[in-house]
Order: C-alpha cells, then structure tokens, then sequence
C-alpha cells in the first residue's frame, strides 16, 4: 500500500451563506502529523466538517484529493470508505444501536461484500483496542454513545478510528473536556496509530495535548485562513506567548469569522 | 329483518359451538346492546364507512396458512392456534402441566372451569364497554382460558397464535388469562391476518391478575388490509400485582385497539411498551391506556413508532388518576419517527387526573423526521445512507422487540419489520 496522499487547494466553505473559510491549502502525507491551532471561531472545525462532507457546510470553490481522487464528488460515505476519519467534537448519540455493532458495520462496510471480518475476530480486537484506551468492556454493548460522559464519547471516537485504522484521520478537539489521564489514553491511542499508512490532522486550541502527540508541522488559523506555519516549536511558542503578538505581528485586529464556539 | 333462512348471527355461532345455555344467553343480550349501540364518533378514526356486517360464521373449512404451520411447528413451549374462530391446536409444556397450569379453549373453560371463568369472563371488558366489545361478547369463537395456581412461576411463555384467513365472517376471539396470588407468567398473542374481505373484527383479551402474581402479555400483530379491526386487551391488578405489556404492531390495515391496565389493587404496577411500523395505507391508532384506582399504583407508558408510505398513525398514552389513588406515580414517552412517504403520525398524550396527592405524572411527546445528523454521523464511519436509516429506525424499535418473550416471536417480528424496512 502507498503512503496516504492528502491535499486541499484553496478551500472556501460557506454556511448558512456566510463564508467561513476563504482559502486553505493543506498537503499531509502519510506518517505525518499536522496540528492546526487558533482561537475560537476562526473555521477551524468547519474545516473538519467540511472535509467530511457534513451536511450544513458548501463547499463554493476549491479541491480536496486523497490519493488521486476527488473527495468533493464524495458522498459522506464514500469518503470514509475511500479512508477518510472525522473524530467528532459532538458525536451524535444513536439510541438502540450497540456500539460493537455500529463499528462491525462500519468495518464491514469499508471492507466491502465476501470480505467481512469473522465476528470472532472482530470481537477480539474490539476487547483489545478497548483495554488499550481504558474503555470498560460494557461499553461494546451500550446503545452508540448514549449516556455517554465527554471523555467517554472521546474515548469512543479513538475507539472507532484504531479499529477502522483511516488513511487520514482527523481529531477535532478532542482534547477538549478531557482531565490529564484521559487526554494521556487519548494521545497513546494516536501514538499507537502512527505509521507511514495513517496521515492526521488535529485540530485543537491549546498546545497541552501537542505534549503527548508531537507534530510535525503546526498550522495557525485565522479568519479562515492559514496564517501561519511551523514546526512543533510554533506551538510552544503560541502556549507561552498567547495569539496576541501573532496578531500583531500580521496585523490582525479581529481573528474569528464566525459567532460558533 | 333479512331473509327468512337466515339464522340469527348469534344462534350460528351457539350452534356451531355447542356451549351451554347461560353462555347464550350473554351472546343474546350482548347482541341486542350491539345492535342498540350508536357507532361511536372517534375523534381520530372515522367509523362511517364501516360496514358492521359480520356474514355467516362457519366453524369448519379454514386452511392453516403455510407460514403460519411452520411458525406453530417451531413453537417450543406452550401454545394454543385458533384459526378463524376455531381452536385447532393446544399444546402444554411439560413444565407448565407439572405446575398445575391449564391451558383449555374459552369454550370448554366454562364448564370445565365454571367458578374462575364465571368470576372474571366478561368482568374486566364487559359488553358494554364499546360497540366492539359489545359484538365479540355476542359471537365471540376461539380463544384460550389461562389459568396460572397459586405460587406458581412460570419459566416459558404461553403463546397463542391467532389466524384470520379472511374468510366472510366477523372474526370475534377472545381469550382469559387469570394468575392466582404470587403466580408469574409470560403469556403471548401472536396474530396472522390476512388481507380480506370488509368485514368487522374484534379482539377480546381479559387479564386478571391476582395479589402479587406477575403477567407479562406480548402481542405481535399485523392486522392486514381488508376488514375493520378492533382490539380491546385489558388487564386487572390487585394488591402489589404487576402487569407489563409489550405491543409490537405492523399493521397495514384499518385498526382501533386499546391495550389498558387498571391498576385497582394498591401497591400493583404496570409498564406498556408499545413499538409500532406503519405502512403501506395503514390506519393504526393505538391507546396505551393505564387507570389507577389503588393507592400507590404506578405505571409508565413508552410508545415508539416508525412509518412511512402513507400509513396514519395514532398513538395514544392516556393516564386517568382516580380520586383516592393516593401516591399514584405515571410516566409516558411517545417518540414518533417519519421514515420517508406521506406519511402521517399523530402522538397524543392525555392525562386525566383526579387526586390531589400524586408522586409523580411526566410525560412526554414527539413526532419528527430521523435527525440527519445521526445518519451523518454513521455515513462518516462509511456506512451507506439506507443502511444508516435502517439502523436508526431498528435501533428506535429494538427496545421493545427484545422485550418479547421467545425466539420465535423476535424473529417473526424481526421479519416483519425488515420486510417493510428493505424496500
């Protein structure tokens, strides 16, 4: 298998008619981790939603590739059977639907018809890939995230993606709401994915989780657009210094492009 | 009035049945109340159009349906078919012949089982409680008398499987279900009706159950097009009793049905849960009715449905809290979910309360679309959209279907459903 080849040129998204991003390019590669950093409000979640093809976000001008094909011709779930992987922020709950069964269908479906996975195999890799991320075993059984606490719909979405292992996996806040021990599982969960066959994207306001998964390339973001990129000491920099200096430094006044938290 | 050949409704079901006298003569004077009866104004329901004939019974000549033969044969625990009026088959556990149980057809019940059957046949639905109950009392023909001892529990459930073939007559079972004090049992109604000709049907199920016995009573219905159904189920609780209802209904046809609890016996407790498919040009409107008479009685009532094409819908939770039913406590949920089509559902919670001194009385109500973002949500993980609805649909109704009491009945509702989902 080839390594992942992820790139989006020039994205303009809009919602309810209101233009949120005006311009990203991103190229991730596979074995490599990209975290896009920035205040509240400045597209960077609609970017994650926008890749995965939610239903509120157009897309009004520019391209996303994965490996030589055209997501934006993509339905939702054509995109993650061609490897794509949303880590939601707010997963939706889906009562009645058990969370072993939603994964094997999920697993199915991206492996296709005749190429199911036993059900006694899936199960045990189910029980290992839940014992590496501390989830209880009951949870298999529990309606898809259903009375599930913060932490454990976090927990589920890295769940979903060590056991669907994407070609390009993207985290949206999902640092957000946990405690140091949970974001620790969280991160081992990444670290345990990464290889040359998985490319992510993390999206994250504070640099706490960038200490347990370092990037290769921090991205700021800012009235929907890339300002600024680095490496992992950008993120550092940002933790110490705030976003002030680097909205002066690039004559910022108002970073955000939209009222959403 | 008609023709002179023509033999009384209620004198070709007596005949045919050969009963008793006395038991004539309830028919007789159900008959002249049915017949004096106005036809009820249904605030929901429109009862003009329909016919009230009830043809000429006949008690041989009905074929077992293929599917249905096999469904029976696959019946491992207790059971009983009725098919057109006619009780063709009962079978008895060996558990539930070791414990006293005994499981005979309403008919014989009443001299084999006079002192039970005549305390509670017709106590907790009487003739008079409507027009329909008024027409089964008057020709009612096959159904089952249950009657659990005291103390006794059992561990498998008593299923009786109800065939109306459409042939032209009115189809008027009824059945008793009656446990002694500390008594448990899981009795079952599973119906087969096909499509047919316009005729007026009614269902009759008494349930009595007596101080802290448990009844569990699951009906997996599918009332086809054709005649009118009614169906009226009812249960009596005394003291600490517990009567829980589990109504899996995929009609496509024209019914009326009422499925109540009354909660007379202090300290008893009921929970209905009600998991309804409409479609095709169904019209369905199901009453999940609890009264509470006895202090300290509670009761929760959770209704889902699913529907599409152009089925209509009506879903009712009605609690009455009567005067003096002091510490009375009720729930109710209906969630209502509009699959695709034109269809239209209609989710009706009542509350009639007449005590001041209630524990607690919530309910809740609710009919809309599948939320898109739960199908985007498992789209995202690469599952396509119909199998992203259907999962969302099952999942909503998966509840209740696990509550039924045996393999046989998940799975012939598990059928049904898919049936109509995989369109």
């Amino acid at each position: 298998m080839s390594k992942p080849d992820f790139v989006i040129r020039n994205l303009h998204v809009q919602v309810e008619g209101k233009e949120i991003l005006k311009g990203v390019d991103l190229h991730i590669r596979g074995g490599e981790i990209h975290a896009i950093m920035g205040p509240n409000g400045t597209g960077k979640s609609t970017l994650a939603s926008a890749i995965m093809g939610h239903p509120h976000y157009e897309v009004t001008e520019g391209e996303i590739w994965l490996d030589g094909q055209n997501v934006l011709e993509m339905s939702v779930d054509e995109r993650a059977r061609a490897g794509l992987f949303l880590a939601m922020q707010y997963p939706a709950e889906v009562p009645g639907v058990s969370n072993a069964n939603f994964i094997r269908t999920a697993l199915n479906a991206r492996r296709g018809e005749g190429n199911e996975i036993p059900v006694l195999q899936f199960h045990r890799r189910l029980v290992q890939k839940m014992k590496e991320l501390s989830i209880d075993p009951s949870f298999a059984e529990r309606y898809l995230n259903e009375g599930f606490s913060g932490g454990e719909k976090k927990r589920n979405e890295i769940l979903q993606m060590a056991m669907l292992e994407p070609r390009i996996a993207i985290l949206d806040e999902i640092d957000s709401g946990l405690d140091i021990d949970a974001l620790k599982i969280v991160a081992n969960g990444v670290n345990q994915l990464r290889s040359d066959n998985i490319g992510f994207l993390i999206i994250t306001h504070y640099q706490r989780l960038l200490n347990y998964i370092v990037p290769d390339v921090v991205h700021v973001m800012m009235q929907g657009r890339i300002v600024k990129s680095g490496d992992a000491k950008l993120a550092e920099e940002l933790e110490a210094k705030g976003y002030d200096w680097l909205k002066q430094e690039l004559g910022i006044e108002d970073e955000t492009v939209e009222v959403e938290a | 009035m008609g023709e002179v050949t023509a033999l009384n409704p209620v004198l070709r079901v007596a005949q045919a049945l050969q009963e008793p006298k006395v038991v004539t003569e309830k028919r007789d004077a159900a008959w002249k109340l049915y017949e004096s009866l106005e036809v009820p104004r249904l605030e929901k329901t429109d009862l003009r159009r329909v016919t009230w004939d009830v043809g000429e019974f006949e008690a041989t000549g009905a074929e077992v349906p293929e599917d249905v033969a096999s469904y029976v044969q696959g019946i491992e625990h207790s059971c009983a078919l009725v098919v057109d009026g006619v009780v063709r088959e009962i079978r008895l556990s060996d558990e539930a012949q070791a414990k006293g149980v005994v499981l005979v057809s309403i008919h014989d019940a009443c001299t084999t089982h006079a002192e039970v059957w005549n305390r509670h046949f017709g106590a907790i639905v009487p003739a008079d409680d409507s027009k329909w109950a008024a027409l089964n009392m008057a020709l009612f023909a096959g159904g089952v008398f249950v009657h659990v001892p005291r103390g006794a529990e059992l561990e498998h459930p008593i299923e009786v499987v109800y065939v109306w073939t459409g042939r032209p007559f009115s189809a008027c079972s009824r059945s008793l279900v009656v446990t002694e004090p500390l008594a448990r049992l899981r009795y079952a109604e599973t119906t087969f009706a096909k499509g047919g000709e316009r005729f007026v049907n009614s269902h009759v199920l008494e349930v009595f159950a007596s101080q802290a016995s448990s009844i569990q009573v699951a009906t997996a219905d599918e009332w086809r097009k054709g005649g009118m159904h009614f169906v009226t189920r009812r249960a009596k609780t005394e003291n600490d009793a517990e009567v829980d209802w589990v109504v899996a209904d995929t009609s496509d046809g024209q019914a009326v049905e009422l499925v109540e609890s009354e909660l007379a016996g202090q300290g008893s407790r009921s929970f209905t849960r009600v998991m309804g498919l409409g479609h095709g040009r169904a019209h369905v409107e199901i009453t999940a009715s609890m009264r509470h008479v006895g202090r300290h009685t509670e009761s929760e009532i959770s209704m889902h449905g699913a529907l599409r094409d152009r089925a209509n819908v009506i879903f009712r939770s009605r609690t009455q809290i009567e005067k003096g039913a002091v510490g009375a406590g009720s729930e109710q949920h209906d969630r209502m979910i509009m699959v695709d089509g034109t269809a239209r559902a209609d989710a009706i919670p009542m509350l009639l309360i007449d005590e001041n001194d209630v524990e607690r009385c919530g309910h809740a109500a609710s009919v809309g679309k599948i939320d898109p973002l739960q199908v985007y949500y498992l789209m995202s993980r690469g599952i396509p959209q119909s199998t992203a609805v259907q999962m969302i649909i099952w999942g909503y109704l998966r509840d209740t279907v696990e509550a039924l009491p045996s393999d046989a009945m998940r799975q012939i509702v598990v059928s049904r459903v898919e049936r109509e989902l995989a369109r």
